[in-house]
């Protein structure tokens, strides 16, 4: 069925099919204006005993239609569609990580370069990567062929040399998987799928080579010269390949994938789209994460080198639940105990770890198990943002242009693209974030992890609805934005933070900000917290003189005047300096948490421990 | 009028003042004098230690000259003296130029400042200088010396023991990985020339070190290292180190020894080679590590030109320029010297390396001081203590004499 055209869609069925829980939202246009009006979930029905996934599909799209009093699901259990009398939607998009999501096996020559961006192309649609293998990543070809035979990916991204380069390493990289057979993960009847964006020179090789074994799609190089990543071809066929071998041998996706008005895409997938939308229509840099149990996404769209470069990372072993002693073996407890503001020894953290993971599914019902999982958050947020940093670099193997004043100051190639004062928005969402009591805790976890400098605006996913804009993006640019900024995020106000350091009370910055008839004005110590509280929907001039040194997005020791957004915790002023220092002993360190704590007013009840 | 009566008055006082000169005493002599050894010298030196004359005044204080003979009542001749030592009740003159284990007899005299002498005291022993194991005036070359090599002795055994010590990254020796990994992405052949002087060169022994972790990592890459030389022994010492490489990495059987080869002595003879070499094999990383002269701007636009990445080191300071300007990343001097470590990270070598930067420290914060105290000098001439400091530091801690 076509689709209708863009200013003929009225109501629109979004569904994302997670792996516990498959969530519906319903998207209208009201007064002219897109937003998110009733949202149902009811359990994923991948598994037996129904295994049938558009079984869950029609149990959330029927609750959504009761919710709405706007009958979504006819007596056959089929979408009703187009709107009409008050029936029905006009077009059903969804998304899918049911099953563990898209999994995948990347390939390339050199681990830091082709390797790199296959692994970059593979995580920007949305896939788990597995293992990388690359002619450098000092495994001997007989332990490489075992571990292709252990995985069972959903499919492999194979990339190799630039055009014209490099034909033996390519062809060797094929030698290991033929030989390796590989099996996918679901549907034993079908062979691998497997890409190969490499160079263009090796494609008849590696085509002769892997030849009656794997289900070969070859497409353009994404590395074509080591100056330039081109990406996009080989997405588009994750994607294709993704719907055709992988969804299409999931229980019920056969079905779904016929509803669906456009491709099903994977979830984190559909969130990198959104980001990107918004990053692309508002000229900033995002920086967005989704806090899991087993693991934790962080994307980023950054400026760098005149174009938006797109990143997504996924810390497989960074979560709140089933990683959540992962988390604590990788930080180290005293990390953890630092952002702990009340009496709590190592052993009482050790215990309630141990709880966690015999208990993964649970949730805080006292404030101390609160402010434990919190300070679990920011290590694990911490430590997933660091590894995001370290992936998302410029190209490496690239020739410099230097000039003589460059002598003392050479830099190299494969400088992480994400920088903190760049950042504009900065978007949480994942239980331990989205759900917090306060919002003020889901924002001091956010500046405490990830350590954003100068003007960032925090915000929330409310519902984690970004994976259905994601894909409504595809279809629908405005309307997905538009009903992103109006109903998905829960703006949490904006955080002027001070990069640089100094002595331990000395004056950081002074600050004037005037809102409505107000004025605020005074001296921010070092090391010091204020919350000015900053209204939804208001905006307030801020100026803002920094000490010598000290930085707050115009330079350091240069004022900076700016107007900035409100929201549900206001205006967080942050003169703890970068990177952030907390005393190491442990009575010292109880009472500079205490104090930030108390001063962003995150535990209202803190007395009564 | 009024000038002509004061010179009058001037020629006058002139010569009231020459006749009260010529009417004056010669000087008392010195009083006692006691003659010992110099401490911590090579035999050389005797110090007189002598009760000064009674003429002799805080603000008229007087010469003194010694004589030396080497019999109690033999032939005297005079020796240059130096004041250590000046007080109300002692003087003491350092003699030096002696010869150890000599007997020596010493007689002084004090000198006015009309050049009048005093009648001669003797001692009443004699001395016989004695070399002594170590130059006392070298006790601050000793405490540097100890500083410096206790700060590489103690960094070696830090490293050794396991602490991880700090080193600035060096970002041309970080970019080795990447260059070779270009090479082996585009299927393009490294090129290394190890300068064009031979093996008695420092640089290019340095520049040998370095080829062995480009070795390296080709071997680890499967990339093809190809080496022109313009000495035979460079050739045999890189094709050693080279072989040796591609064991470590465990890939014996891709050395390829022939890559490495020998062009001519002739400087501009084996530029021809090397630039026709990048021209027709158009290689994806280049690397220029020793020691070269008006060819490394010619080696680094070819370069450039073939779209390699190009890494160079040298520590001749003209050529530098041309390398920052064409090469991608340039090693300077030290940079280049203490490749070996960096690359290694071996702990006896990264020990090494951060004694001699405390080395380094030293002198540079006695060329900081030194400077400072001319400095002050220069600014306030009576600052007599500024110029003294200067001169213990130039001529005691710094002299080689």
């Amino acid at each position: 069925m076509p689709l209708p055209a863009p200013e003929n869609l009225n109501v629109i069925l979004a569904t994302d099919c997670g792996s516990t829980t498959t969530k519906a939202i319903l998207i209208e246009k009201v007064n002219g204006h897109y937003r998110q009006t009733f949202r149902g979930e009811a359990p994923t029905t991948v598994e037996e005993p129904v295994a049938d996934v558009t079984v869950g599909v029609v149990n959330a799209a029927t609750e959504v239609g009761e919710l709405a009093g706007r009958p979504l699901v006819d007596e056959q259990g089929q979408l009703i569609r187009p709107a009409r009398d008050g029936r029905g939607c006009d077009i059903y998009i969804s998304t899918s990580s049911a099953g563990g999501g898209l999994q995948m096996l990347v390939t390339g020559v050199v681990r830091e370069m082709t390797a790199a961006s296959a692994k970059r192309a593979a995580l920007g649609a949305g896939a788990i990567v597995m293992d990388t293998i690359a002619s450098n990543d000092k495994r001997r070809p007989h332990e490489q062929i075992q571990r292709i035979r252990e995985l069972r990916p959903d499919m492999i991204l194979m990339a190799g040399g630039t055009d014209g380069g490099t034909v033996t390493h390519v062809v060797q990289t094929a030698e290991l998987i033929a030989p390796a057979r590989p099996q996918p993960r679901f549907g034993g009847q079908y062979r691998m799928p497997v890409i190969f964006a490499g160079n263009r020179d090796a494609a008849p090789h590696v085509a002769e080579v892997l030849k009656d074994i794997v289900d070969l799609s070859i497409v353009e190089n994404l590395r074509p010269v080591l100056e330039q990543e081109n990406l996009g071809p080989a997405r588009d066929a994750i994607h294709d390949l993704f719907l055709e071998h992988v969804m299409a041998h999931a229980p019920g996706y056969d079905k779904l994938i016929a509803w669906a008005d456009a491709p099903i895409m994977p979830t984190p997938g559909a969130v990198g789209d959104i980001l990107q939308e918004i990053a692309r229509q508002r000229g900033i840099n995002v920086v967005g994460v989704d806090i899991g149990g087993a693991t934790t996404d962080v994307f980023s769209v950054f400026e760098s080198g005149g174009q938006s470069v797109f990143n997504r990372t996924v810390s497989a072993n960074l979560g709140m639940s089933y990683s959540i002693s992962n988390v604590c073996s990788e930080a180290g407890f005293p990390m953890i105990l630092r952002w702990v503001p009340i009496e709590m020894n190592e052993r009482e953290l050790r215990n309630r770890v141990k709880n966690k993971m015999i208990r993964p599914t649970t949730i805080p019902q006292t404030l101390e198990s609160l402010i434990f999982e919190q300070a679990v958050s920011r290590e694990a947020l911490r430590l997933a943002y660091l590894q995001h940093r370290e992936f998302a670099t410029t190209l490496k193997g690239v020739q410099q242009q230097r000039s003589v004043g460059d002598t003392f100051s050479q830099q190299s190639g494969g400088a992480s693209v994400v920088d903190n004062m760049k950042l504009d928005l900065l978007v949480a969402s994942g239980g331990v974030l989205s759900h917090a009591p306060r919002m003020e805790q889901t924002a001091a976890m956010l500046i405490d992890a990830f350590e954003p400098e100068g003007v960032t605006e925090l915000a929330k996913d409310s519902i984690f609805m970004m994976p259905h804009l994601g894909v409504l993006a595809q279809v629908h640019p405005q309307a997905a934005v538009e009903v992103f900024e109006r109903d998905c995020l829960i703006t949490l106000g904006t955080c002027i933070a001070a990069a640089g350091a100094t002595r331990p009370g000395r004056e950081c910055f002074r600050y004037v900000v005037e809102f409505g008839d107000q004025r605020a004005e005074g001296e921010m110590p070092f090391g010091d917290l204020r919350l000015i509280r900053l209204g939804p929907e208001q905006t307030a001039r801020v100026e803002i003189t920094p000490a010598r040194g000290v930085d707050v997005g115009a330079g350091p020791g240069k004022p900076l005047v700016r107007e900035v957004r409100g929201g549900t915790v206001g205006l967080i002023l942050d003169a703890r300096g970068r990177p952030l220092q907390l005393p190491e002993n442990r009575e010292e360190c109880r009472i500079v948490a205490d104090r930030w704590a108390r001063a962003l007013e995150m535990y209202p009840d803190l007395n009564s421990l | 009028m009024l000038l002509p009566f004061r010179c009058l008055l001037l020629a006058f006082a002139g010569i009231a003042g020459l006749s009260v000169a010529a009417q004056a005493a010669p000087p008392s002599p010195p009083g006692a004098i006691e003659v010992r050894d110099a401490a911590w010298d090579a035999g050389t030196a005797v110090d007189l230690s002598l009760f000064p004359s009674a003429d002799e005044s805080q603000d008229a204080p007087l010469e003194y000259v010694v004589q030396m003979s080497h019999e109690q009542n033999g032939v005297f001749r005079e020796m240059p003296a130096t004041v250590e030592s000046r007080s109300s009740n002692q003087v003491v003159l350092r003699v030096a130029g002696l010869t150890a284990g000599q007997e020596h007899w010493f007689r002084a005299a004090a000198v006015n400042e009309a050049g009048e002498r005093s009648a001669w005291t003797a001692a009443g022993t004699s001395v016989s200088p004695v070399q002594q194991w170590f130059d006392g005036r070298k006790l601050g070359f000793l405490a540097i010396l100890s500083t410096v090599c206790g700060s590489i002795l103690a960094f070696i055994a830090l490293a050794r023991s396991g602490a991880r010590l700090w080193i600035r990254r060096i970002t041309g020796l970080d970019a080795i990985d990447e260059a070779v990994g270009r090479a082996t992405e585009m299927g393009r052949p490294c090129l290394y020339i190890a300068g064009v002087q031979d093996l008695n060169e420092i640089e290019t022994i340095a520049g040998i070190t370095v080829l062995s972790r480009v070795a390296e990592k080709a071997a680890e890459y499967d990339a093809t290292v190809v080496m022109p030389t313009s000495r035979s022994l460079v050739m045999t010492a890189a094709r050693e180190t080279t072989q040796a490489a591609y064991m470590t990495a465990g890939r014996p059987d891709a050395y390829q020894e022939d890559r490495i080869y020998y062009v001519t002595d002739e400087q501009f003879g084996f530029v021809a080679h090397v630039t026709g070499l990048m021209q027709r094999e158009k290689p994806a990383a280049c690397f220029y590590m020793g020691q070269f002269y008006a060819e490394s701007l010619m080696l680094g636009e070819t370069g450039n030109t073939v779209g390699a990445i190009q890494i160079a080191g040298t520590a001749q300071p003209a050529q530098l320029p041309f390398f920052v300007a064409a090469c991608d990343y340039t090693l300077i001097g030290e940079e280049f010297f203490a490749a070996s470590a960096y690359l290694s990270g071996d702990p006896d070598q990264l020990g090494s390396l951060k004694g001699q930067d405390v080395g380094k420290l030293v002198v540079a914060v006695l060329l900081f001081v030194g400077c400072g105290l001319l400095t002050l000098q220069n600014l306030a001439p009576s600052q007599t203590w500024a110029q003294a400091g200067a001169d213990w530091l130039a001529n005691s801690l710094l002299s080689s004499g």
